[in-house]
């Protein structure tokens, strides 16, 4: 709960109710009728933007968790349950929940299309069932009761707008929380989300169950706003359209969610007081999706950049005048190594890529990693932090073997690495990515004082504003300020200017005295390795070819011929 | 026997059109990458464009060649779309263009084809193949399987021993390296874009008459569709030609059933479902470094 998000969660519920007061002052009721529409489709644009808009998977079948709900809340008003509609909205979105689930468990370790595919069949199988048990009430022309004292459009609209505001304030909370990191961060790379220890499965699944869940209420909602419902409302082809919208408006975004609703439910209107034929909506949000999906930025992310424009620079500097105070070191045992690889030979097919393999990370140092490029340094930090399982030998972080644990399990037991290219998703901000990488326990100050110390922009600024090399920079700064035993550095020097990589060597000279972890450091930059290891491992065709310090192992014979080629022994004998 | 028989022998022209749109789907999938959403859309395209000839007066045989380049042209609009503006794109974003292009696609041929009311497609096959007492085996559910397992084995034969197959797998797998060995990447891609709306376009007149032939429900036969493309993995040919007849036959035995007969078309959901948790059993992580 920072202060970003509060200001934000004010921000968005204040401009509604404004937005609402407004709709009901000024416009006369046929209208406020129609924007009544207007929302509840923003809510299920919403639910559509947590699960393709944040984390990325393809959903075509959000109205038929709606309809879930829709006749969840129609069958409740059918039998008279007790509670009215505020208590059959929420049963209606726990309906859907369940749906929600079972759909998503088939993209669990999957990943691109099939999600689309399994939510079409979903949709077309929820057309079916419908067309065939048909809506609670349907037949008796039995009304869904609308919560007393709220019986009027006027009155109706009110709750809708107050349910709208609830939900978009949640939302802007799960959005900036770690869970919401953590749906862009799966979008954007699945292997980097889980180095920082982020569950894959748990993070779709919880993308899909709260999507179901306020697609179940946007449906419960319309229950209350037709009175009857029929099969048509929640089929397929609303599916499929309120997909194209989604995508066209950037219904991830409050502001995107109720342009979308604007084009859903006003857009026909508008064609049919021009005598335009309503369907060709659809084949105009289809050209909308198509365009958006190609230049990459959909309508509500342009007005944000435009609206960007107008802010004044300078917003993204950081408060000189404070003095930030870095987060405590942690402490580990001291009697064993932090890290130890053993025998660790990995194949893939006929090529052996890590022969055997010995490597001893001892506690509170600095190790360099070097060799030529294709010399399995890489692969080892792919072994050691999980993403190749069968490797053979053992590698024991502690006194704990990690073989057999995964991925997800290995980063948040405390083995944590960077990538050669920089993985963070560029819709995060930067303090976003920091509690994403470091968890949610440090706080503001200390956030600010991690990406101070490593010459980080503040936490603030948006990382599609950084360059790649600082990008590189903020992956270090985030998993030093997690403070794990285990840091592993993979070529954190690359692309960064001689002035930067020197400053950069300085800070991870001083990783282990200020922060407590243990880093193994994969780099080229012999300036850098010289300045900030203590000890250096040479690997070369995924052998270890020699071990020491730096300033004697950089001068054997056996390293300089394996990186530069050079042959003493070719030379002596000439 | 044969109350199981005769409506199992039923599904069989289903099972083949499904068999035949699924191979399409893997085929665009394997040549151009892309999981095709509007793969059944465009065979309707054709298959409208048929009858709309033949209530013209148009003789039969003429109406069927122009609708199927019908269905070829429009499956070239979406190619064209997917190729020129979408070729570095990743699957996603190309699968997420032929949903939004489907959405286009439904209402305007609704809105052509005066919307839900079922068209009367004429029976470009007449007559039953073999009869039984009362299983009967017609011929447009022969043409529809036979169709399935020829166009199975050219597909499999084009893919595997031509050269040309060999450059079209380059070109889905490595488009800009295969951009780079000289092979004209977007005409070539074009061309597997109208083979297969032609061929869909086809598959679908022989469907039509079974079906309600309204456009929605032709084009939502992309669902079986995939579902069979998933059977074969999105890769063989061989396995989505079985699994496409075997979804028919299953739809044909429900048909035969009481209480299960108005669920038959969800039958396509649970097989997707079952085979995407089935060929889920070990992780996968997306590409490295």
């Amino acid at each position: 709960m920072n202060r970003a998000s509060l200001r934000a969660a004010f921000f968005a519920a204040l401009s509604i109710l404004v937005a609402g007061g407004l709709v009901v002052g000024l416009l006369p009721n046929y209208w406020v009728y129609l924007i009544t529409a207007v929302f509840i489709l923003g809510i299920a644009l919403q639910s559509l933007g947590i699960v393709t808009g944040r984390t990325g998977m393809i959903s075509l079948c959000q109205m038929s968790f709606a309809g879930v709900g829709a006749w969840t809340v129609g069958y409740l008003n059918f039998i008279d349950f007790p509670g009215g509609l505020p208590l059959w909205l929420l049963l209606g979105g726990l309906a859907a929940l369940p749906f929600g689930i079972i759909i998503g468990l088939p993209a669990l370790r999957l990943r691109g299309i099939n999600l689309a595919i399994v939510t079409l069949g979903f949709a077309s199988a929820f057309d079916v069932v419908l067309a065939t048990i048909t809506y609670p009430g349907q037949t008796n022309f039995k009304m869904v009761a609308r919560p007393a004292g709220m019986e009027g459009d006027v009155g109706y609209f009110m709750f809708v707008i107050m349910i709208y505001a609830l939900i978009a304030v949640v939302l802007e909370f799960l959005n900036r929380s770690r869970l919401g990191a953590s749906w862009l961060a799966v979008r954007h790379s699945e292997r980097a989300a889980a180095a920082h220890g982020v569950s894959i499965p748990t993070t779709k699944l919880s993308a899909f169950a709260i999507s179901a869940f306020i697609a179940g209420v946007a449906g419960g909602l319309f229950a209350g706003y037709l009175g009857t419902l029929v099969a048509e409302n929640f089929s397929m082809m609303q599916s499929l359209t309120l997909f194209a919208v989604a995508t066209m408006a950037g219904s991830q975004f409050t502001l995107g969610a109720i342009i979308g609703g604007v084009l859903v439910s006003l857009f026909p209107e508008l064609l049919r007081r021009l005598n335009v034929p309503q369907d060709f909506g659809s084949v105009i949000f289809a050209a909308g999706a198509v365009q958006a999906l190609s230049t990459g930025e959909s309508i509500s992310e342009t007005f944000m950049r435009l609206g960007g424009k107008i802010v004044p620079k300078g917003l993204f500097k950081r408060a000189k005048a404070k003095t930030h105070k870095l987060p405590a070191a942690k402490t580990f045992a001291k009697d064993v190594p932090a890290l130890q690889v053993q025998d660790v030979t990995v194949r893939y097919g006929n090529v052996v890529a890590s022969n055997k393999v010995n490597l001893t990370v001892p506690h509170g140092k600095v190790v360099g990693l070097i060799g030529p490029n294709g010399a399995g340094k890489s692969t080892l930090v792919d072994a050691i932090t999980g993403f190749l399982p069968d490797y053979e030998g053992d590698i024991r972080l502690g006194d704990k073997s990690l073989n057999g644990v995964s991925v997800t399990e290995r980063a948040r037991l405390g083995v944590r690495r960077t990538w050669q290219t920089t993985r963070i998703a560029p819709e995060l901000q930067v303090g976003e990515y920091m509690r994403l990488a470091a968890g949610s326990d440090l706080s503001d100050d200390e956030v600010e004082a991690v990406l101070d110390w490593f010459n980080c922009p503040p936490a603030n600024t948006p990382i599609a504003s950084i360059d790649a090399g600082t990008r590189r920079l903020l992956d270090v700064a985030g998993i030093v300020a997690a403070r794990p035993p285990v840091i592993l550095l993979d070529e954190p020097a690359a692309g960064q200017s001689y002035a930067e990589a020197v400053r950069l060597g300085e800070r991870i000279r001083q990783i282990p005295e200020t922060f407590g972890s243990s880093v193994l450091l994969i780099e080229h930059d012999m300036d850098l390795v010289r300045s900030a290891c203590e000890e250096v491992t040479v690997l070369d065709f995924g052998t270890v070819i020699a071990h020491g310090a730096p300033a004697n192992v950089l001068e054997t014979p056996i390293v300089q011929k394996a990186y530069l080629g050079v042959d003493h022994e070719l030379e002596a004998s000439a | 026997m044969n109350s199981l028989l005769t409506p199992a022998m039923a599904g069989l022209s289903a099972g083949g059109a499904y068999a035949i749109l699924g191979v399409c789907a893997i085929f665009t999938y394997r040549l151009v990458a892309v999981v095709n959403f509007t793969g059944a859309a465009v065979g309707a395209c054709g298959a409208f464009i048929m009858v709309a000839l033949v209530e013209m007066g148009m003789p039969l045989f003429p109406a069927v060649v122009l609708g199927i380049a019908a269905g070829a042209l429009a499956a070239l609009f979406v190619g064209f779309i997917t190729t020129i503006w979408f070729s570095g794109a990743n699957g996603s974003v190309k699968a997420a263009v032929t949903a939004a292009l489907l959405v286009g696609f439904i209402a305007l041929g609704l809105r052509l084809t005066g919307g839900q009311h079922p068209k009367r497609f004429p029976d470009i096959l007449q007559g039953a193949w073999l009869r039984l007492a009362d299983v009967q085996i017609t011929n447009a559910s022969i043409a529809a399987i036979g169709l399935a397992i020829v166009l199975t084995i050219a597909a499999e034969q084009f893919l595997n021993r031509t050269r040309t197959g060999l450059e079209l797998r380059a070109l889905s797998e490595r488009p800009m390296a295969a951009e780079l060995l000289g092979i004209r990447v977007r005409l070539l891609a074009l061309i597997v874009w109208a083979i297969a709306g032609a061929v869909t376009a086809f598959a679908l007149m022989l469907i039509a008459p079974l079906r309600s032939p309204d456009f929605a429900s032709l084009s939502l036969l992309i669902v079986p569709a995939l579902a069979a493309a998933l059977i074969g993995a999105f890769k063989s040919f061989r396995a989505a030609l079985f699994g496409g007849l075997a979804i028919g036959i299953i739809e044909g035995l429900a048909s035969g059933l009481v209480g299960l007969n108005q669920y038959r078309a969800a039958i396509p959901f649970i097989v997707i479902l079952l085979v995407l948790l089935w060929s889920q059993r070990e992780a996968r992580w997306d590409e490295s470094r």
